[in-house]
């Protein structure tokens, strides 16, 4: 017999709503994931896209405390000017600073600026790539491995909702989101505030703290509901981690197809006839002297970055089809950088239905073996 | 308990109270027209494989949507407030269910959790009901590298950790070995005979519901096809008094007649013994001096019942019988 076995003795004391239990479901999830050694891996490369975004600030607050940017501003040539930075310095310059440059700008504004679209660019071309790789290490077993272990009764045998579980599976998977997109972005915004001249640039990016967590929050709205819902679909979580992984590279596979298709088709639109000419005029000095279609010019800097910073003004008409795609474009609306409706309503249409269906699917499923 | 008549009210202090549940899936019917009325003690629910215990059991905890019918737990509607229902009971499920990659202590500190409990007092809760579970040093190890003796006692003391007013177990001896068997039944014994609770077994093995059950619901095809005290149940047709006793039985047998006291000698598992004629109760007193003059040493002087098995058969083959 246990030294310290006392028998049964009643229980009188206070109980804790459920809340608390949704707390302990979620920090129960939390330590369980933790001990997979991939995920410690995973979750460590996840922040080393900081180090880049690190050295992009550090340069930029270099170039704007030698004065170089403001030595440069009266040329409007601020890219030449601290390219004696490297050749990080002159990629930001270049692509963002230089392209957001505008004649009466103060310094503050531009800081602003360069600050928000780095913050974007990483969180929208490293972290949200991560983040699919991260999940999808993760997700997949956190239903489908209670389904399998019947763990189900441990739960919906107590004082708890369906709902309750869901949220509790949601913060497991909305702490690791948070984990490696909104805490790295975070530091990164407070390690430019050390790094600029004064401190009174909190003052002026006070906002982009708030962006983050906003930005962390459209990120991981509509990936966990799907990665949980993908689990909640099979005891196997082999078939929710493929699952998973296949929506993304289809998507992204059908919207890379479906925008080379655009591009096809406009080029052929711009292309004269190969056959014929118009008005029946064969061999006519018309068709002969006619200019060849314009061209855009190519892209200056890193196109990633470009692209990630949202700096491309054409408006993706695809971008719905995509997860990734469509996140992006909303990360963008987050920080700012489009306002455009046609170009976030799409998106936001899809990842509005993308939560919906997968909420659906979650209360169905998770209260499915209880109710059988 | 009894079978409450349509249109009656329950008794208040009845801890649980079915009325006319039917459950149907699809065309399936698992339950049809079923009432029961269990009291505080230890009530066994018996049947075949899919007679409708779990469902029932679900219906209970309100985990299933009822075709019909209802069902009060302590006076409480478990489809209109579960929380506060399930805050009062504690399951433990037939099938081994677990949270992988926790150990038995935290399986069981998290369960209490899960209801409620404060963290630290929950960790001490969980020791303390792992140590009446006699668990050792077992409970830090990983639940799937458990025994299933082991897993049993965990998934006990994570139904009792947060001290329910009603305790429902699923086949609780499945894995057991006749001492751990032994210690179950008297851990269920002590909770429902000195902390007052309700228990509620559902279990194929018999002897289980007869050593320690107070009253029995035998279901069937989805309908309860007996119910009643255990002691109700196997009492024999005419009254009878068993007597085992070590010496000469015959001469036993034979003097308790000569006086107009009728005994037979019948063998059953415990070896041969006399059941004498209880017709008449105040008469049994006869047995004793008797057995003095004759040299034998009563060791059981109890009333006869019928072996439970006989009762259970029995009442399934009336089902069958019944059945369309």
């Amino acid at each position: 017999m246990p030294l310290h076995d006392v028998g049964y003795r009643a229980w009188t004391g206070h109980r804790l709503g459920r809340g608390a239990a949704v707390a302990v479901i979620a920090l129960t999830g939390i330590r369980l994931a933790w001990t997979s050694l991939w995920l410690r891996r995973a979750v460590f490369f996840a922040w080393t896209p900081c180090l880049v975004f690190a050295l992009a600030f550090f340069a930029f607050e270099q170039a704007v405390e030698d004065g170089l940017l403001g030595a440069a501003r009266p040329r409007l040539r601020i890219d030449q000017a601290i390219d004696s930075i490297g050749s990080l310095g002159a990629v930001l310059t270049d692509t963002l600073a230089g392209r957001t440059w505008a004649g009466g700008q103060s310094v503050e504004e531009l800081r602003r600026t360069v600050w928000s679209r780095l913050l974007l660019a990483f969180m929208r071309a490293p972290q949200a790539v991560l983040l699919a790789i991260v999940v999808g290490l993760i997700a997949p077993a956190l239903i489908s491995r209670d389904l399998r272990a019947k763990a189900w009764l441990v739960y919906f045998t107590r004082p708890i909702h369906e709902w309750d579980y869901i949220r509790g599976k949601l913060l497991v998977l909305a702490a690791l989101v948070a984990a490696i997109t909104m805490l790295p972005a975070l530091a990164l915004w407070i390690m430019g505030v050390l790094v600029s001249p004064r401190l009174d640039v909190v003052l002026s990016t006070w906002d982009l703290p708030l962006r983050i967590i906003a930005s962390s929050l459209t990120l991981a709205l509509p990936t966990v509901l799907m990665a949980l819902a993908y689990s909640s679909l099979t005891m196997e979580s082999r078939i929710a981690s493929f699952a998973w992984f296949a929506t993304w590279v289809a998507c992204w596979i059908a919207h890379g197809a479906l925008t080379t298709a655009d591009l096809l088709a406009a080029e052929v639109a711009d292309r004269p006839p190969a056959i014929g000419f118009p008005d029946g005029a064969m061999f006519g000095d018309e068709a002969f002297n006619r200019p060849p279609p314009r061209r855009r010019p190519p892209p200056s800097g890193f196109r990633w970055l470009r692209r990630a910073a949202g700096l491309d003004q054409e408006i993706d008409r695809w971008s719905w089809v995509s997860p990734y795609h469509a996140l992006g474009v909303m990360q963008a609306a987050v920080f700012g950088f489009e306002r455009r409706p046609e170009a976030i309503i799409p998106p936001l249409v899809s990842l509005a239905t993308i939560c919906a269906v997968s909420s659906l699917v979650l209360l169905n499923r998770v209260g499915a073996p209880a109710r059988n | 308990m009894r079978h409450p008549a349509a249109g009656e009210t329950p008794p208040r202090g009845a801890p649980l109270v079915v009325q006319g549940l039917v459950k149907r899936y699809g065309r399936r019917q698992v339950l049809d027209d079923v009432s029961l009325e269990v009291r505080p003690g230890i009530t066994g629910l018996v049947g075949p494989n899919g007679a409708g215990k779990s469902t029932l059991i679900r219906s209970i905890l309100g985990l299933v949507r009822l075709t019909a019918g209802s069902v009060r737990v302590f006076g409480l509607d478990p489809y209109r407030e579960p929380y506060a229902v399930r805050q009062r009971m504690g399951v433990v499920p037939e099938d081994e269910c677990s949270i992988p990659g926790l150990s038995g202590v935290e399986m069981v500190r998290y369960a209490a959790r899960l209801s409620g409990l404060p963290g630290t007092e929950a960790l001490r809760r969980a020791h303390e009901v792992l140590d009446w579970c006699d668990a050792g040093q077992e409970r830090y190890r990983p639940v799937e590298t458990l025994s299933v003796g082991v897993r049993q006692k965990v998934a006990f003391a994570a139904a009792i950790v947060h001290d329910p007013d009603m305790v429902i177990l699923d086949e609780p001896t499945n894995g057991l070995d006749p001492i751990e068997r032994q210690a179950m039944l008297g851990r269920l014994t002590t909770l429902a005979r000195r902390h007052g609770k309700t228990v509620i077994i559902s279990t194929h093995v018999l002897p289980d519901v007869a050593a320690v059950c107070d009253d029995l619901v035998l279901l069937a095809r989805g309908s309860v096809r007996l119910r009643g005290s255990i002691a109700d149940l196997t009492r024999t047709a005419r009254p009878e008094q068993r007597v085992e006793a070590d010496g000469d039985l015959d001469a036993l047998q034979a003097t308790l007649g000569a006086r107009g006291l009728p005994a037979r000698k019948v063998l059953d598992d415990s070896g041969w013994m006399l059941l004498v004629d209880a017709t008449e109760p105040e008469r049994l007193a006869l047995v004793w001096p008797v057995a003095r003059e004759t040299g034998a040493r009563i060791r059981v002087f109890e009333p006869a019942r019928r072996p439970l098995e006989e009762v259970f058969v029995e009442a399934l083959q009336e089902a069958e019988h019944a059945a369309p």
